[in-house]
């Protein structure tokens, strides 16, 4: 039966395809296939050398799992050397984290969590030098990703001042924040001497490409920051030429394959000028591969669905989301 | 030929401002756009230097690429770790990156001597062609080597980037017959500060990483000018640049003096940097 994506809007399944198709009855192909996303993780994370080292054989039984452990392991082990955080900052982010990702799971909202920062563990504060500190940025201002967020705003007094929501779009890992997209995503500083809250992070990023953990997202979320930073990225990338090989200039930046792409240059200190500020082009690389790996995923396991455990076929018949539950209705209707 | 009277001059600091955006790139692309093409790739749809081989990845390289590289793009660690490889020189690479901030801020065709308030540069590079041209093998695009100024990402001269070798291998020297556009891919820029650096390092007092960046800027820092404000001035923008690109200059990947005594000779780092996309 053919999976159609439509619903969640225009250019979803365009942007799906950017990353291919993946049948996820076949272990070569999800071997294949995640190995491959994995890859382009570590390239823009600085990882690659660490997952190389950490590859797990192509017989492991559930090669998706094999490799998101992989991955998670070469993430961990490169962050070693990297700065550090206060280990109070990192332990609360931490905390934090874990607390976020529960509720997120709850709502079904994994991909951006927004939360009252008070009900959350210390309230979202850390102490340093005697002070109160906010342990992330109040990223409520308009960005890439949305027009902002009120709400659940704090109903506790802030010991270290939130008057906003704490809003995490930790679907895009490292970049976390929708009005602050650093060269170096924010979350990849998450990391201390004894603490590293950004590899839970990108676990959880990562984890959208499991199918149970997929179908648990409610994809109108995602869809709705996807257009969101589809129509404020498009007319950036429209001024850009289209990478053509042996035309090519060295240190122009390109459109290549969907993605940027700098001839003989660092994509690293590339960036598009945009309304809604400066957008580096590795963080507009990973957050639309992150965004065609959920799309991709999402529709690999609805084309895959009467193959996988109950359970996960479960989870798509009684979801909320009503583009999801028509879907897996007509499979199973077709057997 | 002297190595002072040849080198003097290349690296001059570029006052490169902020990290790229697309503007920028633009922006450093704009006079290199109009250079010729190189020899033996006339083909006229075909940009200049479109044939080399594409930036080294990590799979290109056996050293770490995590550990004390600081904000150094992780796309350029590659590069910078494979001249360490080449040149066997250890702890280069790290240096090579801190020299690349300021003389690019990593934008591999940053470029001095397009703009009319980069005089100095083009005078720069008149000079060294104007002075050193009857004494090194003629360059086939000499004349505009000597408008050129300086570039790429280590901020080369042009007359000197492409007489890169020529004290080793003489008229076999690899760039003689390359525009000086040439400077812009940063596989050829790598050659031309490899071989620079081991000269430095070779034919001069070098008492720490530090000397360095000073002889880079200019070797008679490291005789006569030793000591002078300028060579302080360059040793303190050197250290302020290593803090700022997050560089422990103390850490077990870069020794306290760098030695350059492996070094294989010109061909043999040319073909592993360059290969064969160039002649």
């Amino acid at each position: 039966m053919n999976v159609d994506l439509s619903c969640y809007g225009g250019r979803i399944a365009d942007t799906a395809d950017l990353v291919g198709d993946c049948d996820l009855r076949s272990p070569t192909e999800v071997y294949a296939w995640v190995r491959l996303e994995w890859e382009a993780m570590a390239a823009v994370l600085g990882f690659t050398q660490q997952f190389a080292a950490n590859l797990p054989s192509r017989a492991a039984i559930s090669p998706m799992a094999a490799l998101q452990a992989a991955g998670i392991a070469a993430y961990a082990a490169s962050l070693r050397h990297t700065a550090k955080q206060s280990e109070n900052q990192a332990r609360t982010q931490s905390a934090v984290l874990q607390q976020m990702v529960a509720t997120g799971r709850e709502r079904g909202e994994l991909w951006r969590v927004s939360v009252d920062p008070t009900t959350l563990p210390t309230g979202a504060c850390y102490e340093d030098q005697g002070q109160a500190i906010r342990a992330f940025y109040p990223d409520t201002a308009p960005g890439y990703f949305g027009e902002g967020w009120d709400g659940p705003r704090p109903r506790a007094e802030s010991a270290c001042g939130w008057q906003t929501p704490l809003v995490l779009h930790l679907g895009a890992f490292p970049w976390v924040y929708s009005s602050r997209l650093d060269a170096t995503g924010p979350g990849m500083r998450w990391v201390s001497a004894s603490a590293q809250p950004a590899v839970l992070g990108l676990q959880l990023a990562a984890s959208l490409m499991e199918p149970a953990t997929n179908l648990r997202q409610d994809a109108r979320q995602v869809a709705a920051i996807f257009h969101h930073f589809d129509t404020h990225t498009q007319p950036l990338l429209a001024r850009l030429p289209v990478f053509q090989s042996g035309r090519a200039e060295a240190g122009r930046l390109y459109r290549r394959g969907g993605f940027l792409y700098v001839h003989q240059g660092s994509l690293h200190v590339a960036a598009l000028d945009g309304p809604r500020g400066q957008l580096p082009a590795p963080a507009y690389n990973h957050i639309l591969r992150r965004f065609a790996c959920f799309f991709a995923i999402r529709r690999a396991t609805l084309r895959a669905l009467s193959s996988l455990p109950a359970s996960v076929q479960e989870l798509a018949m009684t979801s909320t989301d009503p583009c999801l539950r028509e879907q897996a209705t007509a499979i199973r209707r077709a057997g | 030929m002297s190595s002072r009277n040849t080198w003097i001059g290349l690296g001059t600091a570029l006052g490169v401002t902020g990290l790229a955006g697309g503007a920028l790139l633009y922006s450093r692309r704009a006079s290199a756009a109009q250079g010729p093409v190189l020899s033996g790739a006339p083909d006229p749809g075909t940009a200049p230097g479109s044939d080399f081989l594409p930036l080294p990845t990590a799979a290109d390289v056996k050293g770490d690429l995590s550990r004390n590289w600081g904000e150094i793009p992780f796309d350029l660690r590659a590069l910078l770790l494979l001249m360490e490889e080449a040149s066997q020189i250890p702890g280069s690479g790290r240096v090579f990156g801190v020299i690349a901030y300021r003389e690019s801020r990593y934008v591999t065709t940053a470029h001095n001597g397009n703009a009319a308030n980069e005089e100095d540069e083009r005078d720069g590079s008149r000079r060294a062609y104007k002075n050193n041209k009857d004494r090194n093998p003629a360059l086939r695009f000499g004349d505009q080597a000597a408008e050129f100024g300086s570039g790429g990402l280590f901020g080369a001269l042009a007359p000197y980037f492409l007489w890169t070798g020529v004290p080793e291998v003489g008229a076999k020297a690899p760039l003689l017959n390359a525009p000086p556009e040439i400077v812009f891919q940063p596989r050829a820029a790598s050659f031309g500060a490899a071989v620079y650096m081991q000269r430095i390092l070779k034919h001069y007092r070098v008492d720490d990483i530090a000397d360095i960046k000073a002889g880079w800027a200019n070797p008679s820092f490291l005789t006569t000018g030793r000591g002078s404000e300028s060579y302080k001035n360059v040793r303190s923008r050197f250290i302020a640049d290593v803090e700022a690109v997050g560089i422990d200059l103390n850490d077990a990947t870069i020794p306290a003096k760098l030695n350059a005594s492996a070094w294989p000779g010109v061909p043999a780092v040319f073909a592993r940097l360059v290969g064969k996309g160039l002649v």
